[in-house]
């Protein structure tokens, strides 16, 4: 990469770190620590909200989505809107009001602390481990673009995070996830705008190619269980992952519990309701149109340098055959597409669109004999999408743009782990160390053991990414992590708000829907990971309710 | 829930808003589809 990207990537690192120290100034008790005094504006506790989720996955492994299978993973987000707008008149009200630290420090004065402590634990489990592969998602891809070891690349997204997040606390994380998110916008409208410019067709034409190739097929209104991508999926499955990682997560409801008020806090989820879905089509159409970019300009075989360097040099004679086949068959697809942009009429049209669709399968099958060739050779699992978008950047992008579009990387992915060591440490110390080892001491004692506690998570961070690079799809590592527990927390929520619901329901009613989720994950492994929010938070509901017997308990704490 | 009637109009408000942004959205996402898929 060229200095002037490296010192752009560098000088923006440097900023993000100072800014965030600064952030410790005033923060002398855990309360301004863990949730600024619940004093900041809705925009900047939205503008979080949306940082969080909008990791580097996002930025590498969903346009590289968009290259690769099109539109058509937006409706993932379908149920986000409709949680949002079910937790702003629900949850948000309900813990927000509590005024707890922790999502699950309210379940203890509902239901019991052996339902708070299974609850926390969970969450401490799925996220530490998520953590880790959201450092290793750009991580791996870093590492082989660069030629860096696995704990250089590691220790440059992890090092500064857990620097500022330690120190400056949630102010830190919140503030600087404002100025990322601007960072990360900035650099994908600018990539747009580029694509546009460097595109040899118009941007109708652009789209009517990508059409053709079914890039731009967005809704698919079949009802499959097996099928993460339908339209009913995203709004039934979608809807309950929301809820559940909106509504129970502690990194996205310590974003919410730092806000002024209620109102605020309604505010802040809106904003994610009001712009993920678009947000997410920005970031598919990118890789859309760096699939129309590569039409008209010749891709690499193989994405993942690495796998190229380890092929070429295995077996030479193979990927040159290979190479050269690649060659031919991305040539006549050039043409087939320059051919479908000429065409005038209807009928001339649907002939040219068969043609390139016939040599864009050609192309995509010699690319997939490279691929078995790279997991022949390397061992490894060869799947190169998560390397589309930054071969692209680095590769086409002018000098300057590459550099901020690769800050913008490592700014997505600070973002998403800041928040969420964040929330780790804080549940670690309100809900373990607060509630069952030292209850009462001087706030300078835990804001030390706070930030003990953001550290250590830290490091298990790191250290869990060092070693997750071979862990398949990185996109559904993350949500399958989650997934495992995620609906079962959400239903002891649900079940929170039923007066009748008492405390053994709630417990074993959340043993009973992770025992669903386990038994439907091995049990019809076909079916997607999305409905298993739907299994976990149905089953605790009715199993606590059932466990809960016929009398009201005590009505729910505010 | 312990919403004051001012709040609760401002939210639904907010809440026709809010549909009212996805639907555009999603019709969209619908003629992008209709319009270049052969």
């Amino acid at each position: 990469m060229h200095p002037i990207n490296w010192l752009i990537v560098i000088g923006w690192i440097g900023y993000i770190v100072i800014d965030g120290v600064r952030r410790a100034k005033g923060t002398r008790e855990i309360e301004g620590y863990f949730l600024a005094n619940r004093s900041l504006p809705w925009w900047a506790v939205g503008l979080s909200v949306m940082a969080t989720q909008l990791s580097a996955i996002t930025m590498i492994g969903t346009t590289g989505q968009g290259a690769t299978d099109g539109m058509r993973f937006v409706q993932f987000y379908f149920g986000l809107p409709i949680a949002m707008v079910i937790l702003g008149v629900t949850l948000v009200p309900l813990i927000r009001g509590a005024k707890v630290y922790t999502a699950y420090e309210y379940l203890e004065r509902r239901f019991d602390a052996r339902t708070r402590s299974l609850t926390a634990f969970l969450f401490l489990l799925s996220r530490g481990m998520s953590c880790g592969t959201i450092i290793a998602a750009p991580a791996v891809v870093f590492s082989a673009i660069f030629g860096w070891n696995m704990g250089l690349s590691v220790a440059l997204i992890g090092v500064p995070t857990v620097l500022y997040t330690m120190i400056g606390g949630v102010q830190a994380v919140t503030w600087v996830d404002v100025k990322q998110m601007f960072l990360i916008v900035g650099a994908l409208l600018a990539v747009v705008v580029t694509l546009l410019i460097q595109l040899p067709v118009s941007p109708t034409d652009a789209l009517h190619v990508a059409g053709a190739a079914g890039r731009l097929r967005v809704y698919d209104f079949s009802f499959s269980l097996s099928n993460t991508y339908t339209f009913w999926s995203g709004v039934i499955g979608g809807t309950f992952l929301m809820l559940s990682y909106f509504g129970t997560d502690q990194s996205q409801v310590q974003r919410y519990l730092t806000a002024r008020s209620v109102d605020e806090a309604r505010s802040s989820l809106l904003m994610s309701a009001y712009w993920k879905i678009p947000l997410q089509a920005l970031v598919l159409l990118i890789g859309v149109l760096v699939f129309t970019f590569y039409l008209f300009a010749r891709p690499p075989l193989l994405f993942n340098p690495a796998h190229d360097r380890a092929v070429r040099a295995a077996l030479p004679a193979a990927y040159a055959e290979l190479e050269s086949r690649y060659v031919a068959e991305v040539t006549a697809r050039d043409l087939a597409a320059r051919d479908l942009t000429k065409a005038e009429d209807t009928p001339a049209k649907a002939v040219a669109a068969q043609r390139f669709k016939q040599r864009v399968d050609q192309v995509e099958s010699v690319r997939s004999e490279a691929l078995a060739l790279a997991s022949q050779v390397t061992g490894q699992q060869s799947k190169d999408v998560n390397y589309i978008i930054p071969r692209f950047v680095l590769d086409h992008l002018p000098i300057g743009l590459a550099g901020i579009f690769i800050a913008a990387i490592l700014a997505a992915a600070m973002n998403a782990v800041a928040a969420e060591l964040n929330s780790l440490a804080t549940a670690s110390v309100i809900d373990f160390y607060k509630r069952w080892v030292r209850n009462e001491a001087p706030d300078a004692h835990f804001l030390a053991v706070s930030r003990a506690a953001t550290g250590f998570w830290g490091i298990f961070a790191c250290v869990v990414a060092t070693f997750a690079a071979n862990l398949g799809s990185l996109i559904e590592v993350v949500n399958r992590f989650g997934s495992f527990f995620y609906g079962s927390i959400l239903g002891v929520f649900l079940l929170a708000m039923i007066p009748r619901a008492r405390g053994t329901g709630a417990f074993i009613g959340l043993i009973a829907g992770m025992c669903a989720v386990g038994a439907v994950n091995f049990g019809a492994p076909s079916v997607s990971f999305l409905w298993h929010n739907v299994v976990g938070a149905v089953t605790v509901v009715v199993v606590g309710v059932l466990l809960s017997g016929g009398r009201a308990a005590a009505p729910a704490a505010t | 829930m312990n919403t004051s009637p001012p709040e609760a109009d401002r939210f639904r408000r907010t809440l026709v808003r809010v549909m009212t942004v996805q639907l555009i959205t999603l019709l969209l996402l619908g003629w992008l589809q209709i319009a270049f898929t052969p």
